[in-house]
């Protein structure tokens, strides 16, 4: 969720709680206001015809145009002593004057004369519909809400984007950065504080990733280097030796097989420098290269090199997949994946390459499911195979990172299938 | 056919100086670029083994003198940097080959002979051994002047063997050199051994004077008849 949306998100819901509290406390007071103002003057107007009474005065008359109304009941002593000599009290009330039943505030006084007769006054004045107050205030406290809501997420939003400029420069920069690539230097705005502690603390880090980056890759690139006279030496001494010709069988296979150790060696140098070097990206020159040719030379030249396994390998060429990317480095991404085929399969194996799709799908049959979360780690060998050192996967895997491509492995149908999506 | 090898680990200069005296050429050797500098200056070379990264100094730079002084050495560079700017830049510096290390033995001696020969004869560049004679260009093979067809691995063995003649070759030396990196760490030589049994049938056919034996059990080596 974008940080504006979750402000203005809860700035609603603020308001909304705030508002609704306001308008609940605005209509009790006003209606206690109301009701208060209405029962001073029944208070009044009971006082008057009760001083009447007793006076033995003529009562007010009916429509006098104050809208007011009152009854006037004698009852007897057991009726007074059940009730309350006074009562407020809202109910409808016929009022005779506009000879209809309205809301109205009811003040029930029970008072006696000299002679001890007991009276039941009621004297009514029609006051408010509370359902009409309710629903007004209600309309106006939405009207109010949404009016509020609306400038005050305007101007929000105004000063968000305002202020918030150079947070979207550092993410803006972040989202160009990649490691490996020498980044421009991160956006610092130097009039709000924070956001320029933010970039100089970002810059720091950039700064100190690139250098062990380079300094990590240079190692690795330099001891890589070193090992390569070395190993030159003890392997051109052995060819030496092998040349004299004057060794016995014995001494001869076992030069041989310190060469072929060796050679090993060497290759772990090499596939290690050049795993450093994918992934310092440097390749970077791309051309627009054709899977399909790809795959057929890798499978007609591991066919050759495995042909004692007799495997059963069926290229399927769907359609043309073109990519744009480095030539070698394309080369090393099939080759990789078509000599896996080769090498972890059981003699006579079935093995299948499809083209198509703007995919490269490379199955062959297997028993059981291989590790999916580590098959891409460096020297991961799920069944140790001969003639393998752990390094092809982990190559694939960081040529798909270098050119964002997705690579997965899936173990369906008895079968081991590495699918490369180019799209 | 002089020489001059200029690299700064004495071991290694000192077994590429045996191979090279024991293949008959004449053989000096300079540690550093001061001394490799001073050594050019006075005197011509027909090869040059250069390495590139010198306790004092870059080797390119050693280059650079060269040809300022109008020299036409062939040079080949010894670069322990094994990728395609790194060779570009040495070739573009007028080198003549570049060998990455670690090399082997048969590789190095291989190169300075096809150098060697470049600078010799313009154009004709054939390698004759007993009664065969292989044009590398026109991948052309004739047995006592009679044309030999091969397959294009077979060609391609037979190249390699006759650029290295009485080396001992080790199997999974020729399976990379002919299949390229795609014979990495293959643990079964089963290919090469089909291949070359081939090419043994079809030289023996063709009554050629050369021949290719089996040593030790892992490897092979072409030898002229007596």
């Amino acid at each position: 969720m974008r940080l504006i949306y979750r402000i203005v998100v809860r700035l609603g819901i603020a308001l909304l709680i705030i508002m609704s509290l306001w308008a609940t406390l605005f209509y009790y007071t006003m209606v206690d206001e109301i009701r208060d103002e209405a029962d001073d003057s029944l208070e009044d107007y009971s006082e008057l015809i009760i001083t009447r009474v007793l006076a033995g005065r003529a009562l007010p008359q009916v429509g006098d145009g104050s809208n007011n109304s009152f009854t006037l009941t004698p009852v007897d002593a057991s009726y007074v002593a059940e009730r309350p000599h006074l009562k407020y009290e809202d109910h409808d009330f016929y009022i005779a004057e506009k000879q209809e039943t309205e809301p109205a505030r009811v003040l029930t006084t029970i008072f006696h004369d000299q002679q001890g007769q007991y009276y039941e006054l009621r004297v009514a004045t029609p006051t408010f519909e509370k359902v009409d107050l309710f629903q007004s205030i209600l309309w106006w406290v939405v009207a109010l809400y949404i009016v509020l809501l609306l400038i005050t997420l305007g101007v929000t939003m105004l000063i968000f984007y305002g202020n918030m400029r150079p947070m979207y420069a550092i993410l803006r920069w972040l989202d160009d950065y990649k490691p490996g690539v020498k980044p421009s230097p991160v956006p610092i705005t130097a009039d709000v504080k924070e956001f320029a502690r933010l970039g100089r603390a970002l810059q720091g880090a950039v700064d100190r990733s690139e250098e062990l980056v380079e300094r990590q890759s240079q190692f690795i690139g330099n001891a890589s280097h070193e090992l390569q006279t070395p190993l030159a030496i003890i392997g051109n001494r052995v060819e030496w030796l092998l040349d004299e010709g004057n060794l016995t069988d014995e001494q001869g296979a076992e030069l041989f097989k310190i060469q072929s150790t060796l050679a090993r060696a060497v290759r772990l140098n090499k596939t290690l420098l050049l795993l450093t070097k994918i992934e310092n990206g440097k390749f970077p020159d791309s051309v627009q290269v054709d899977v399909a040719r790809l795959v057929q030379d890798s499978v007609e030249m591991y066919g050759e090199i495995y042909a004692s396994r007799q495997m059963t390998v069926q290229v399927d060429i769907e359609d043309d997949v073109k990519v744009e990317m480095n030539e070698s480095l394309a080369a090393t991404l099939v080759s990789n994946l078509i000599k896996n085929m080769y090498v972890h399969s059981a003699e006579g194996a079935e093995g299948r390459v499809v083209v198509g799709n703007n995919q490269l799908v490379v199955e062959n049959d297997g028993e059981q499911t291989l590790d999916r979360d580590r098959i891409f780690d460096r020297f991961y060998q799920g069944s140790k195979s001969k003639g393998s050192m752990g390094l092809g996967l982990p190559l694939v895997a960081a040529v798909c990172r270098t050119y964002s491509l997705g690579v997965k492995y899936q173990f369906k149908a008895g079968r081991h299938c590495f699918i490369v999506d180019f799209s | 056919m002089k020489i001059l090898i200029v690299e700064d680990d004495a071991s290694l200069s000192e077994i590429i100086h045996r191979a090279l005296v024991a293949e008959g050429y004449v053989v000096e050797t300079a540690s550093t670029f001061f001394e490799a500098d001073s050594k050019l200056a006075g005197y011509s070379y027909d090869c040059i083994l250069l390495d590139v990264m010198l306790p004092d100094g870059s080797g390119l730079h050693l280059l650079e003198h060269l040809r300022a002084l109008g020299k036409r050495e062939n040079v080949i560079i010894i670069s322990a940097r094994d990728s395609v700017e790194d060779k570009v830049a040495g070739l573009e510096f007028g080198a003549d080959d570049y060998l990455p290390k670690p090399f082997h033995t048969a590789e190095l001696l291989a190169r300075v002979k096809s150098v060697l020969r470049r600078g010799r004869t313009a154009g004709e560049l054939s390698i004759s051994l007993g009664n065969v004679v292989l044009k590398p260009e026109n991948r052309v093979v004739t047995i006592g002047g009679k044309e030999l067809s091969l397959l294009k691995k077979e060609f391609e063995i037979l190249l390699y063997f006759m650029q290295r003649p009485s080396h001992v070759i080790d199997k999974a030396v020729l399976a990379e050199a002919v299949w390229g990196d795609y014979a990495d760490d293959s643990d079964n030589f089963q290919f090469v051994y089909a291949q070359i049994k081939n090419l043994r049938r079809r030289l023996a056919d063709a009554a050629a004077t050369i021949e290719i034996v089996a040593v030790y059990g892992f490897g092979y080596k072409l030898i002229v008849k007596e």
